[in-house]
């Protein structure tokens, strides 16, 4: 009830709705998780000292560390009977021997499906469209959200998963498919493979093509539109959270609106962690407001936006995100696939000990990572883990496809060659022409 | 701790003994100032002003265990009940009264401490609907009464809410008060643990182990 409208409410009564389900994640964190009693305890912070949203900066951040530093469980605030899901975050570098793991009680689960409702209902997604929902499900646990919230929604969900691109616009004519759910790669993908077989986009009957989990790239969209002739929307979640189901957008394509009865969203500084104005940048914080195995206060999700709280043109109320600039740290993702820099640095020093020095190669097109090639620099020519020079990268491009699920183009090249390296930590990035 | 109740809605307080929710009853209906804190009431800040001030914005409790005058009769009750409204005001409610609850009308001349824990649960929510409440602020109706005999108060209750009485109730019962509120908060010594749609709640695990009575002992294991 309340959750259906709070797109329209008042901003003074979407701050009351808040502030009463921050007291409740911050008491039940207080009493049910040791990690924030102890926190609050050493600050001498009650619950009810957190009287406003303003109030909530005396609390300290929850940082993606402090996640793996308490694997697996001590981070849960339910038992684990209470438990009905468990999903492993993508693993980072940082956390290489420790994943983080998210709990979900019955009433999260239902919660994080009824947020892709209403991302599906704000699109204008009703039970006579059919979703066809073409995610690799292994790589994108979130993508079995798409499917449950069609089912939920009454709509038809056709699940393609990864088939070919020709055969999934077979299967967007045959059954005559209304939406399309993918990644923004494999959606550039079916346009090409679409142009190149010459096919009318008017024989399909997509009314729309809706992006996720990585940020939708302005470029992308239009390439996209042109295309298939329908708009293109993005979304946005938090993988430590629900991804995708914390903000989406409307048919405006004018920021992504967040569920603020499930989120509190501050944005700050990433150096200082001070507040950032209305309408600038900073890195996002988000306040769980109704999650009930996993609480999270004050998480850092490391996405850089900018957050507005003026009403938007489509009249809902609920505050806007811009679709994320970049990250705070060198996350990268190829073709969808999430990975650090550093995480590659450790994996090749760990193989090699005489290389000298690398780079990530990044061809992005539309803005997006299609393909990575690593150029390692070597000036010892003896010593070749795995036997020989092609022993060795084949070595290095098994163990890079084992850790990283990542296919990639190894190359040898002299330490001068190596390009410059950019804003990036050791990577580069080179536009692949746009077709 | 903060909550609200919106125009047109039921709301349950929910907690054991102790929790806190009379008193925050009591300091919603101006009986206690609070020592910090705001009341608003239509985007008007009463918690300063005396209690008669806020009845006549339209703010009634009906008290815990009734304190109704059981020396005066039913028909003197109801009088006192519109007392700030003056004559005309009370002789144009009574009929709806009556009507509402036809045993006071049976019972009018009887006095009040005569009649039975019902009757007298009824007539005090009568006594309260006299002073023309907007919002009604109920404490345990259903205290002391039995089991068929909630069930009419809570009837009664909801036909209020659905002629455009908004209603926040304080219960121990829980069940009762889910079933009959659309949102619900759970306090718990003086905090709020939970809170949100009553159908929810009433599935909760936690409401169900701590206030509906059922033994759920396996659910403490952790």
């Amino acid at each position: 009830m309340a959750q259906a409208t709070i797109g329209y409410r008042s901003r003074e009564e979407i701050r009351q709705l808040q502030m009463e389900q921050l007291q409740v994640t911050l008491n039940r964190a207080y009493f049910n998780v040791d990690f924030y009693r102890r926190r609050m305890d050493a600050l001498q912070l009650l619950p009810e000292d957190v009287a406003s949203v303003d109030a909530l900066a005396r609390f300290p951040f929850t940082t993606r560390q402090d996640l793996a530093a308490h694997y697996p469980y001590g981070l849960f605030a339910e038992p684990l009977k209470s438990i009905v899901r468990l999903k492993i975050s993508n693993p980072t570098w940082l956390d290489q021997d420790r994943p983080i793991v998210v709990g979900f009680t019955r009433h999260d689960v239902g919660m994080w499906q009824s947020l892709m409702v209403r991302l599906y209902e704000q699109l204008g997604i009703r039970e006579r469209d059919i979703v066809q929902v073409a995610f690799n499900f292994s790589l994108f646990p979130g993508a079995f959200t798409f499917n449950h919230a069609a089912e939920q929604l009454g709509a038809t969900l056709a699940p393609s998963a990864t088939i070919s691109a020709t055969l999934q616009l077979q299967i967007m004519q045959d059954f005559r498919s209304t939406v399309l759910a993918t990644t923004a790669a494999f959606a550039l993908h079916l346009a090409e493979t679409l142009e190149r077989q010459g096919l009318d986009p008017s024989s399909l009957h997509l009314r729309l093509i809706l992006l996720g989990p990585d940020p939708l790239v302005e470029s992308t969209r239009e390439r996209l539109q042109t295309v298939f002739q329908v708009p293109v929307y993005g979304l946005y979640g938090v993988n430590e959270m629900v991804e995708p189901g914390v903000a989406g957008e409307c048919p405006a394509q004018d920021g992504l609106h967040l569920a603020e009865d499930q989120f509190l969203a501050e944005l700050v500084r990433p150096a200082t962690g001070e507040p950032v104005p209305d309408g600038h940048e900073g890195e996002l914080v988000l306040t769980t407001l109704t999650a009930e195995a996993y609480p999270l206060i004050r998480y850092r999700t490391g996405d850089i936006t900018v957050l507005r709280e003026a009403p938007c043109s489509c009249g809902r109320t609920s505050a806007r995100i811009a679709p994320i600039l970049r990250r705070t740290d060198h996350r990268l993702s190829i073709r969808g696939i999430p990975l650090y820099p550093e995480q590659v640095e450790a994996l090749l020093r760990g193989i090699d000990p005489l290389l000298d020095d690398f780079r990530l190669i990044v061809s992005t097109r539309y803005g997006i990572g299609e393909q990575l090639e690593l150029q390692l620099a070597r000036t010892a020519t003896h010593d070749f883990p795995g036997g020989s020079r092609p022993q060795y990268l084949d070595l290095v491009r098994s163990h890079i496809r084992r850790a990283l699920g990542l296919g990639a183009r190894i190359q040898l090249v002299a330490p001068e060659q190596l390009p410059q390296e950019g804003l990036t930590y050791k990577t580069v990035f080179t536009q692949v022409p746009r077709r | 701790m903060t909550f609200h109740v919106a125009k047109g809605e039921v709301v349950a307080l929910i907690g054991s003994n102790g929790a806190g929710k009379s008193t925050l009853l009591r300091v919603v209906s101006g009986l206690i100032k609070p020592s910090e804190g705001t009341v608003e009431f239509a985007g008007v800040p009463i918690h300063q002003l005396a209690p008669e001030r806020v009845v006549r914005l339209g703010l009634v409790q009906v008290p815990e265990a009734r304190q109704l005058f059981p020396n005066l009769t039913v028909l003197e009750n109801l009088e006192l009940g519109g007392y700030l409204f003056g004559r005309k005001h009370i002789a144009a409610s009574l009929p709806d009264m009556f009507d509402r609850f036809p045993i006071l009308y049976e019972r009018q001349r009887q006095k009040a401490g005569t009649l039975s824990g019902g009757e007298q649960q009824m007539l005090s929510i009568a006594r309260a609907l006299m002073a023309k409440p907007r919002l009604l602020l109920l404490d345990e109706p259903s205290l002391g009464l039995a089991p068929l005999v909630v069930e009419e108060i809570y009837r009664a209750i909801q036909a209020l809410n659905e002629q455009g009485t908004t209603i926040l109730l304080v219960e121990q019962n829980a069940m009762g008060a889910l079933e009959i509120a659309g949102r619900a908060y759970v306090i718990e010594t003086g905090r709020i643990l939970l809170s949100g749609d009553a159908r929810e709640l009433m599935a909760h695990d936690d409401v169900q182990r701590a206030y509906l009575g059922r033994d759920y002992q396996h659910k403490w294991e952790r």
